[in-house]
């Protein structure tokens, strides 16, 4: 609550009330937010998201057409000088504005009906606890606050246990603690976090659904991390070390619920060699990822930054507790299905504006092993290397990337196992003028042949062709690309160049005339088999995109742009046994947008018009979109 | 709909072909080291035609002050790192009929809170407020700082011009001023450009806008804020500082508007001795005898 009208309650309540006024309410910090989002596209798709989770049975509220409100309270109280409490209360996102009366119960098994109570909850806008924490600054030496409760996970890093998604900052929860040794110069940082039962280990879970584990056991599956800093006055340098560990019952304990021997005898009756009850049941690991980094940052010169980052991930996964989702769920596996051992990485060279006339280079080494892997990692909203990739979103090491939630506007990530190469950016930047130039060159530590993508390495089953981001389906009934996180292929002799050229001017009319654009080029080569040269694939993505932005008025900005791509793919998709197929594409986006931000109050809106042309005859037929969707948000924060 | 394709198709692009595909074994191939060539012509061009600078001010800043008064403490969450507030530097130079602002410090300047996507200027976090005194005459120019940095100046050293280096884009600090600070807003100067180099925030103004390039006698004050992307709605895009650090909140404050929302500044003489801690202290110190009523003057630095 602001102090203002805290000031006001607290002295009304002074007035009015014969005893000595209560301040209890001066221990509180409120904050409220009201969020509406409309969601509009040419078919017919209901829904409040444009892509929601890629689970079939998953959410029921997504689609391309609606308008739907959210309420959002966060209470933050001072208990003490030294304890702190947190809370978090969000109505369900999902019931749309033409949902009137939906109550959620659903009484017709999944039938919509007019009786207002078939939408199921979440077309009920419930409230919901999102998210609550204790802290405290307990009085013992070195630590500054132990955190019990939610965390967004943002003081590790992307590459070990990496900041959680947006959508997902209050659900992480455990206990945390934070310290410094004398004046800061060294500080550490200690969590034990619960596992997500859903995401984090084979078969997309600690446990849940896989065929292997009659009775899945996910209530003490944790993640440990711990964080060491030192802080001389010349650089940082951070040591990472996590662990997750997914356990399950011991199924050969007589103990355990559907104990293969509760009787301690085996399938001919003989009694087993030291079974016996004793009302316990032991555990054993289902799958471990260790991740350990190491990275130094220091500046030589004021104008010269030098970051040397370096890592190594293991993934233990036990057969007998994990079913094999590489086979069972065709290549749609977070983690390779074997132990896997490797290492990463990465350096970067950064000099700023070093003749003083505005020229900046960046130079960025990087060498990511084939089978790292960081299964609680980052997933999307960071970015671990230079380069802007495939994707513009950004690059991260990890199978388990969240490409999902999101809405047409939003940034997608790509991972970048067994990526192996070097960036050299240059930027120029005088006045209103700035501009970026970046080249780059890789090749893939995943390169091999006869690789086995049927029962061990995951390709996530599309894994031919440039992504196109703008038209994704996850079913991908509309030949859009590889999917983002198949980095594994049975061919692959595969190396990458891409060009990138920024350029950006503000004009000083009325609340800034800002003119930018943006070329991209890739060329992209892949022998695939070594056996042929029928397969060789060459693709080559040229993309261009014109911006015209200006502050109309104070609070006002409004933008238009046009995007133009053509990609040119030689034998993009096929087999050996069926020959390759050569894919042009040519797509077309016109773009417009506003914002208006007005005492706390923020109206964004996006339209957009897309024609996609792609040309496969004679092998299939050519395909062609016409897109005119729009997305606009109302938001108040108090 | 159909008919809209030929509509929409650009005739002057090339259409795919053979000639476009590189050798397989030339990555890149022609067309790419045409396109390198291009950028590389345009960026020598570029940086050839630019201004030698002439450097007016430029000042240090002890490293670890960044606590205000002493006390202050960073926000608990993860993305305000050790060094974010702790101002370095502070230059001013000219070029041409612009005058570049820049503040350095002490740990590089990060964007967490993707500023692009809300037409920011590459950074989240940093929010510096430039105050200068142009004719060091008693009693002229305005003696508040801006609303939510509870600070003020004393009389002899009030400033007539406030450059406003912020990750938020033009218009909304347009708006902020006009429903926060109207009667300040002509003495508001909203950057033509800001940017990150490094360690160093980057903002070039017009000269004009200043009412001249920088003189001799001319007074800096340069208070380090953090951007508040939802402020109060009395407050110009400043985080608070409260008796206890939140998540997005300072501590070692008050949670009342008697206490100086400065995390650091430069200090006279301006040359990063351990002193000028200190002196900062000292110049930020606070009571609050009266709650609601900012009492520090922040001094100005004559170089």
């Amino acid at each position: 609550m602001r102090r203002g009208l805290l000031a006001a309650v607290t002295g009304a309540m002074a007035l009015a009330a014969a005893p000595p006024a209560n301040a209890d309410i001066a221990n509180f910090d409120l904050a409220a937010r009201i969020y509406t989002k409309w969601l509009y596209r040419n078919n017919d798709s209901q829904g409040l998201l444009n892509l929601g989770t890629p689970h079939p049975d998953g959410d029921d509220y997504a689609g391309d057409n609606g308008v739907g409100t959210e309420f959002e309270l966060k209470f933050f109280g001072r208990v003490s000088k030294y304890v702190q409490g947190y809370a978090r209360i969000q109505s369900r996102f999902g019931e749309l504005w033409q949902d009137w009366w939906e109550s959620g119960n659903r009484w017709y098994d999944g039938e919509t009906n007019t009786s207002g109570e078939s939408g199921g909850m979440n077309h009920a806008s419930y409230i919901k606890l999102r998210g609550t924490f204790v802290r405290a600054a307990i009085p013992i030496p070195t630590i500054d606050w132990v955190t019990i409760g939610s965390s967004d996970l943002g003081m590790f890093n992307p590459w070990s246990i990496g900041k959680v998604r947006y959508i997902d900052r209050d659900n992480a929860k455990g206990i945390f603690l934070d310290g410094h040794v004398g004046d800061g110069i060294f500080s550490y940082n200690l969590a034990v976090i619960a596992l997500p039962k859903l995401y984090v280990g084979p078969y997309w879970s600690t446990g849940l659904t896989d065929p292997n584990l009659p009775n899945p056991f996910w209530s003490a599956d944790w993640a440990y991390g711990a964080k060491f800093t030192v802080a001389p006055s010349f650089g940082t340098f951070t040591l990472v070390s996590t662990l997750t560990n997914d356990v399950e019952i011991d199924r050969s304990d007589p103990d355990a619920v559907g104990s293969l021997y509760p009787d301690c005898t085996d399938d001919l009756g003989n009694p087993i060699v030291g079974c016996a009850k004793d009302h316990a049941v032991d555990y054993f690991s289902r799958y471990m990822n260790s991740v350990t980094t190491i990275e130094a940052q220091v500046e030589p010169l004021s104008w010269m930054s030098v970051n040397a980052f370096g890592g190594f991930s293991a993934g233990l996964i036990d057969r007998k507790l994990a079913a094999n989702g590489v086979e069972r769920m065709a290549g749609v596996s977070p983690v390779v299905y074997k132990d896997t051992y490797d290492f990463a990485v990465r350096a970067r060279v950064e000099l700023s504006d070093p003749f003083d006339i505005g020229l900046s280079i960046k130079a960025e080494y990087f060498n990511i092993g084939a089978e790292w892997n960081s299964i609680f990692g980052a997933r999307r909203e960071s970015d671990v290397l230079l380069t802007d990739g495939f994707l513009e979103g950004g690059q991260l090491p990890t199978l388990n990337l969240a490409n999902e939630f999101v809405d047409f506007d939003e940034p997608w990530y790509e991972s970048c196992i067994g990526w192996h190469g070097g960036t050299l950016v240059a930027q120029y930047a005088i006045g209103g003028f700035d501009m970026s130039a970046e080249g780059t060159y890789m090749t893939y530590n995943t390169n091999a042949q006869d690789r086995d993508v049927e029962t061990t390495y995951p390709n996530f089953l599309h894994e031919d062709g440039f992504t196109d981001t703008d038209l994704y389906d996850y079913a991908n009934t509309t030949d859009r690309g590889r999917d983002p996180r198949s980095v594994y292929h049975l061919n692959q002799d595969r190396r990458t160049a891409i060009a990138v050229l920024n350029a950006r001017y503000v004009f000083d009319v009325l609340g800034g005339l800002e003119l930018s654009t943006k070329a991209k080029f890739i060329h992209d080569l892949d022998y695939r088999s070594h056996t042929t040269a029928s397969d060789d694939y060459t693709g080559d993505l040229l993309t261009w995109r014109g911006k015209v932005g200006l502050g109309v008025a104070p609070g006002l900005l409004v933008e238009a742009g046009a995007q133009i791509d053509r990609w040119w793919e030689k034998r993009r998709d096929g087999t050996l046994k069926t020959g390759y197929g050569d894919i042009d594409t040519a797509k077309h986006r016109a773009f417009a947008g506003l914002t208006y931000e007005f005492e706390g109050l923020k109206f964004r809106y996006a339209i957009e018009f897309l024609d996609k042309d792609q040309f496969r005859e004679p092998r299939k037929p050519d395909q062609h979109w016409l897109v005119f969707r729009s997305k606009a948000s109302l938001e108040v924060n108090w | 709909m159909g008919s809209l394709r030929g509509f929409v198709r650009i005739p002057w692009l090339p259409t795919p072909g053979p000639g476009w595909y590189a050798s397989p074994d030339v990555p890149g191939g022609a067309g790419m080291r045409r396109l390198v060539s291009v950028i590389a012509g345009v960026a020598a061009a570029t940086a050839a035609a630019a201004a030698i600078a002439e450097p007016v001010v430029s000042l240090k800043d002890p490293a670890g002050d960044d606590n205000g008064p002493g006390a202050y403490t960073y926000p608990t969450d993860a993305v305000y790192k050790p060094g974010s507030f702790d101002i370095l530097s502070f230059d001013v130079d000219v070029k041409g009929s612009d005058v570049v602002f820049k503040v350095g410090v002490r740990s590089k300047i990060e964007d967490p809170w993707d500023s692009k996507a809300w037409q920011g200027n590459g950074f989240s976090l940093q929010f510096v407020q430039v105050y200068i005194d142009t004719d060091r005459k008693d009693g002229s120019g305005t003696c508040e700082g801006l609303p939510g940095m509870n600070v003020r100046f004393r009389s002899a050293s009030c400033w007539e011009k406030v450059v406003l280096v912020s990750p938020q884009p033009k218009s909304r600090l347009q708006s902020e001023i006009g429903q926060k600070a109207a009667k300040m807003k002509a003495g508001v100067v909203i950057p033509t450009a800001t940017r990150v180099d490094g360690k160093t925030l980057v903002a070039t103004v017009k000269a004009s806008d200043l009412g001249g390039k920088p003189a001799k006698g001319w007074g800096y004050a340069v208070p380090l804020q953090s951007n508040e992307g939802y402020p109060d709605s009395k407050e110009v895009l400043t985080r608070k500082v409260n008796e206890y650090a939140g998540q997005h909140r300072f501590g070692g404050g008050s949670d009342y508007a008697c206490d100086p929302h400065v995390i650091d500044m430069i200090v006279a003489p301006g040359q990063g001795g351990a002193d000028e801690v200190r002196m900062q202290h000292s110049a930020l110190k606070y009571s609050c005898d009266d709650q609601d009523k900012p009492k520090v003057e922040l001094p100005m630095v004559y170089p």
